[in-house]
């Protein structure tokens, strides 16, 4: 059966460590060819921001992980349309974002949902 | 009625013993779905879930001791079980090769554990009908 990963990241970046280890799994399935995409939700929605200065806290940015994202093969990073308004003039312009209408209609097109 | 299909998981716990119940659950789910004829195909321990992996655990007593109940169950049932190696060297989890390799005083992680890399997971949830995650709650 052939798979189909959507990573689901619903919780803000720095706060704690289970964002960054989503996007390594989700990393990894695309290094090994899967078809993978990443959904951001809720205050996971600020991983998403331009000007990010996490040096302040001691940590590396997010960004550069994000934008790596389609040379490691992701298909598409996906927000909720009606989320997406939180941080619209915001976003990194970088950033190639897909707005869904449906959360549970993408997740249909998914055989797992990694949600850490 | 024709008898329901067997399936075979995989299990991954994100969520440590003593701050989260996910290694409980996961347990749980794992003995109802093996006496139900299911087979548990391998269990992946990542983020947090590593902690579940350390053999120096020492709970109290008159408390469940959650890595010795799931050691036990993955010896008696012969499961593999793997622990994600980027996951438990940031957290202080190694083995006796990566204690070495890194110069460190003690290693906590034993049979049977294996240590390994997201591959690993990748090619469980390839192998199984159906994966899931047990996590901890949301801080």
């Amino acid at each position: 059966m052939s798979r189909r990963y959507l990573f689901v990241i619903d919780r803000a970046p720095y706060g704690d460590w289970s964002g960054r280890e989503t996007l390594d799994m989700a990393l990894s399935a695309a290094a090994f060819d899967q078809p993978v995409a990443l959904l951001f939700a809720g205050p996971g929605v600020h991983w998403l921001r331009g000007g990010q200065l996490p040096k302040a806290i001691e940590q590396k940015t997010v960004s550069r992980n994000l934008a790596a994202a389609a040379i490691f093969g992701l298909e598409a990073l996906y927000v909720p349309e009606d989320e997406l308004e939180r941080i619209r003039a915001d976003a990194d312009e970088n950033l190639e974002i897909n707005p869904v209408a449906s959360i549970r209609d993408l997740e249909d097109q998914y055989t797992d949902v990694v949600r850490l | 009625m024709a008898a329901e299909e067997a399936a075979r998981f995989t299990l991954v716990i994100t969520g440590a013993p003593y701050s989260s119940q996910a290694p409980q659950t996961a347990l749980y789910f794992a003995r109802a779905a093996v006496t139900a004829g299911h087979t548990i195909a391998q269990v992946f321990l990542y983020g947090d879930g590593v902690h579940l992996a350390s053999s120096l655990a020492s709970p109290p007593s008159d408390e469940t001791d959650w890595p010795a109940e799931w050691r036990a169950f993955l010896g008696e049932h012969r499961i593999p079980a793997t622990c994600c190696i980027a996951s438990a060297l940031r957290r202080g989890l190694l083995d006796e090769s990566e204690a070495k390799r890194y110069a460190k005083p003690a290693s906590n992680i034993a049979a049977p554990y294996q240590v390994a890399g997201l591959g690993d997971w990748l090619a469980a949830t390839q192998d199984s009908t159906r994966t899931l995650y047990f996590n901890g709650g949301q801080s």
